[in-house]
C-alpha cells in the first residue's frame, strides 16, 4: 500500500498515556481539573498525530476537536470566576507537593483546595517525561489549532471538483507537466507552513506566535529560479495560498497520468536540468 | 491476520438464499444456501461459496496524492427481478452495480467452429447440424453493469436502495446523494450539511437510510447523537429535516466523552417501518418514527465499558463502529461488541444473551453457551472480568437472515454462520 504518512510513535510516551488513562478509569480521587487536563491532553496529541496523516479522519477529528472546545469552554469559565491564570506554564515548585514521585506517574495528589490544584497540575506535567507538547496552551492557540486543522482538512479534502476526475489525455500533458508539477509543489509547501504553525504545538502564551512565523524560511528550499526567468513566464502560474484555490483553476490543471508517486521529484530534477540548459546558453 | 482478509461487510439478500461478505482487500463473497433436505430436515441448508470476485481496486488520485482505500464499506442487494442477482458495492469514493448471473449451459455443435473454438476449414464440412445447448458445470460470472463514481469528496459510509428499486442514495460524512440505477453521470444532492467555513464544522453524517415503504423519507444519523428524517418532497435539498430525533442527554452520566459515545454508529429501520433502531458505543436505541423526543426502548450492550472510557478513548477503541440489525419478524435485535461477543434482545420478552463467536470455544452443531461478563467485585466461575476481554476482538458486523433464524457474524476475518436449533 502506497504510504498513509506518518505516525509519530515515542514509545516511552505512549507507555506513560496508557498509564495515564488506565488511572483515570480506576481513580476515583483524581481531582476533576487534573483528569479534565489528561483528557485535553490525550484530544491535542491525538490531533497532532492525524495532522501527519495523509488523510486524516474526518469523524474522528471532529468529535476530538468538539471535546477539546468543550473543555476550553469550560476552563474558560473557570478561569473567568477564578483569578488565576489557568493558562499559566510557570510550574511552581515541584516539592511543595507531597506524593508527587519524579517520574510524574505517581497519582496520590493531596485533594488540597481548587486554587492549588490548576497550579498542581502545571507541575505534575512538568515533572513528567511527556513531551512538552502536553503543557497547558493558551486559548487561542488551542483555537487557532482546531482552526488550522479543519482548514486543511477541507483544503485536502475538498479541493477535487465535483465533475469527473478523468485523467486528460497525454496530450495535454505535455503541454503543461510543468505547470502541474510546480502547483503541487505550491501547495505542499503551503501546507507545510500550515502545520509548521500547528506542529510546534508549545507552550506559548503570546498570540503573536502566528505573526512572528517567517513565511519565507518556509518556502527556502524551493527552487525559485525558474520564477526569475522570463523563458517560463508563460507557463508560469504565481503560487496561490490553500484557502484561495478555487474549483476554476484547479480545473486547468489536468491531473498527472504517471502512476509514480515520484512524478513531483522527477519535476524538480527536470527544472534543475532546465536551470543549467539555460545557463549554458545565457552563457553566464 | 492477513489484513486484506478482514471483512468489512455482511448483507443477506432479499429472499435470504444469498449472504455477501466484502472484506478489507476489495473483494466480495458471495455464500449460497444449500437447498433443503426435504427428507431428512434436520438443519436448514448450510451456506457455501458461490461466488468470489474483485470489486475495487486500490486507486490514487493523483490531484491530492491520496491514496483510495479498496475497502469495501458496504454492500446491498436489489431484489430480484429476473436470474441474475445485483448488488451494489461501494469503497470511500466509488458505488458499483454487480450483476451476478449463472451459466450451466453452453451451445455445442456448430458448424464451422471445433468443440476447443479453432475454426474448421468450410471445405471440410459436408453435413449441416443445428448446435444445441447442453448442460455444463454451473459457472458463476460477476460482472460490473454500472460504476458510479466522482460524486463524493469524502468517505461514503452508507447506501441504500429505495422502495421504488429504481434510485438510491450514497451517504459520505458531509453529503447525500440520490441516484438512478439506470444513470451513472449525474446524481443529485438531497443533504449538504457542509458549512462555509470549515472551522466551523462540530457533526458529520454518519449513517443513511431510505424507509422500506415510503419511497420519498430517509433518515440519517449523526456524530452527534441525532437522527434526522426528511421527505423528499418537501424540497429538492433536504437540509431541513421533518422529524429530528434527540434524547436529551442523562446528566448522571455526564463525562468528557460524552458526546464521542453518543455519535451514532449505524441506523436500521425495522421490516414493518414504523420504528427504527440506532447503534451507539454503549447502547441500542429503538424509536418509534412518530415520537422524537425520546426512544421507546434501550438497551446497553455493554455498560461495564462506561467506567472504562478514558482507556478505550487511548487506545481508540471508542471511535469502532458497531453495526445493528432486526430480525425478520422484528421482535430481537442484535449487535456485536468486545472480545467476539455478540449481544441479542429480544424486544417481547425483554431477555438478553450473550454469545460468542470463536473457533476454540465452540464446535460445529453445538448450541452457543452463553456468556457473561462480570463487571466488578467477585468474578464467578465461568464469568469473564472486564479487564481480561480482548478488545482487538470485535464483532462490528452482524446480519440476520430476513426469515429464518439463521445469523451471520463477522469476526475479524472470520464469518460466523448460526442458527436456530430445529426440533
Amino acid at each position: 500500500m502506497l504510504g498513509r504518512g506518518l505516525k509519530r510513535k515515542l514509545s516511552d510516551y505512549e507507555e506513560n498515556m496508557a498509564g495515564l488513562s488506565s488511572a483515570f478509569d480506576s481513580s476515583r480521587n483524581l481531582p476533576y481539573p487534573l483528569k479534565r487536563q489528561l483528557v485535553l491532553n490525550m484530544c491535542l496529541t491525538k490531533l497532532q498525530t492525524y495532522k501527519m496523516l495523509v488523510e486524516p479522519n474526518l469523524h474522528r477529528s471532529v468529535l476530538i476537536a468538539n471535546t477539546v472546545r468543550q473543555i476550553q469552554e469550560e476552563m474558560r469559565q473557570e478561569s473567568s470566576q477564578q483569578p488565576i491564570n489557568v493558562c499559566s506554564g510557570i510550574a511552581p515548585n515541584p516539592h511543595s507537593y507531597p506524593g508527587i514521585d519524579s517520574s510524574g506517574i505517581s497519582l496520590h495528589l493531596p485533594s488540597g483546595s481548587s486554587q492549588q490544584e490548576s497550579n498542581c497540575c502545571n507541575s505534575w506535567f512538568a515533572e513528567g517525561p511527556i513531551e512538552n507538547s502536553l503543557l497547558m496552551v493558551s486559548d487561542d492557540d488551542m483555537s487557532s489549532a482546531i482552526s488550522s486543522i479543519l482548514k486543511d482538512l477541507d483544503f485536502m479534502e475538498d479541493i477535487s471538483p465535483p465533475t469527473a476526475l478523468v485523467p486528460a489525455g497525454d496530450d495535454e500533458l505535455l503541454k503543461s507537466p510543468e505547470n502541474t508539477c510546480l502547483k503541487l509543489e505550491d501547495d505542499r509547501q503551503d501546507l507545510k507552513g500550515a502545520e509548521c504553525v500547528f506542529g510546534s504545538f508549545e507552550i506559548s502564551n503570546s498570540t503573536s506566535y502566528l505573526k512572528d512565523l517567517a513565511i519565507d524560511d518556509i518556502f527556502e528550499d524551493i527552487d525559485t529560479s525558474m520564477y526569475d526567468s522570463d523563458f517560463c513566464s508563460p507557463l508560469l502560474m504565481a503560487p496561490r495560498p490553500p484557502a484561495a484555490a478555487t474549483e476554476e483553476t484547479l480545473k486547468t490543471f489536468p491531473s498527472c497520468n504517471s502512476s509514480s508517486t515520484n512524478n513531483i521529484q522527477i519535476c524538480r530534477t527536470d527544472l534543475s536540468e532546465l536551470d543549467h540548459i539555460m545557463e549554458i546558453l545565457v552563457g553566464s | 491476520v492477513a489484513e486484506a482478509d478482514i471483512i468489512s461487510t455482511v448483507e443477506f439478500n432479499h429472499s435470504g438464499e444469498l449472504l455477501a461478505t466484502g472484506d478489507k482487500g476489495g473483494r466480495v463473497v458471495i455464500f449460497q444456501q444449500e437447498q433443503e433436505n426435504k427428507i431428512q430436515s434436520l438443519s436448514r441448508g448450510e451456506y457455501n461459496v458461490y461466488s468470489t470476485f474483485q470489486s475495487h481496486e486500490p486507486e490514487f488520485d493523483y490531484l491530492k496524492s491520496l491514496e483510495i482505500e479498496e475497502k469495501i464499506n458496504k454492500i446491498r442487494w436489489l431484489p430480484q427481478k429476473n436470474a441474475a442477482q445485483f448488488l451494489l458495492s461501494t469503497n470511500d469514493k466509488t458505488i458499483k452495480l454487480w450483476k451476478i448471473s449463472e451459466r450451466d449451459k453452453r451451445p455445442e455443435g456448430y458448424n464451422l467452429k471445433e468443440e476447443d473454438g479453432r475454426y474448421r476449414d468450410p471445405s471440410t464440412v459436408t453435413t449441416l447440424r443445428v448446435p444445441v445447448f447442453r448442460p455444463m458445470d454451473l459457472m458463476v460470472e460477476a460482472s460490473p453493469r454500472r460504476i458510479f463514481a466522482n460524486a463524493h469528496t469524502y468517505h461514503i459510509n452508507s447506501i441504500s436502495i429505495n422502495s421504488d428499486y429504481e434510485t438510491y442514495l450514497s451517504a459520505d460524512d458531509l453529503r447525500i446523494n440520490l441516484w438512478h440505477l439506470e444513470i451513472t453521470d449525474r446524481s443529485f444532492n438531497i443533504v449538504d450539511i457542509k458549512p462555509a467555513n470549515m472551522e466551523e464544522l462540530t457533526e458529520v453524517i454518519t449513517a443513511a437510510e431510505f424507509h422500506p415503504n415510503s419511497c420519498n423519507t430517509f433518515v440519517y444519523s449523526s456524530s452527534k447523537g441525532t437522527i434526522r428524517l426528511c421527505d423528499m418532497r418537501a424540497s429538492a435539498l433536504c437540509d431541513r429535516h421533518s422529524k429530528l430525533f434527540e434524547e436529551p442527554e442523562d446528566p448522571s452520566n455526564r463525562s468528557f466523552f460524552s458526546e464521542i459515545i453518543s455519535s451514532i454508529s449505524d441506523v436500521k429501520f425495522s421490516h414493518s417501518g414504523r420504528y427504527m433502531m440506532t447503534r451507539d458505543y454503549l447502547s441500542v436505541k429503538i424509536w418509534d418514527l412518530n415520537m422524537e423526543n425520546r426512544p421507546v426502548e434501550t438497551y446497553q450492550v455493554h455498560e461495564y465499558l462506561r467506567s472504562k472510557l478514558c482507556s478505550l478513548y487511548e487506545n481508540d477503541c471508542i471511535f469502532d463502529k458497531f453495526e445493528c440489525c432486526w430480525n425478520g419478524s422484528d421482535s430481537v435485535v442484535m449487535t456485536g461488541s468486545y472480545n467476539n461477543f455478540f449481544r441479542m434482545f429480544d424486544r417481547n420478552t425483554k431477555r438478553d444473551i450473550t454469545l460468542e463467536a470463536s473457533r476454540e470455544n465452540n464446535k460445529p452443531r453445538t448450541v452457543l453457551k452463553p456468556r457473561k461478563v462480570c463487571a466488578s467485585g467477585k468474578r464467578k466461575k465461568d464469568e469473564i472480568s472486564v479487564d481480561s476481554l480482548d478488545f482487538n476482538k470485535k464483532i462490528l458486523h452482524t446480519a440476520w437472515h430476513p426469515k429464518e433464524n439463521i445469523i451471520a457474524v463477522a469476526t475479524t476475518n472470520n464469518l460466523y454462520i448460526f442458527q436456530d436449533k430445529v426440533n
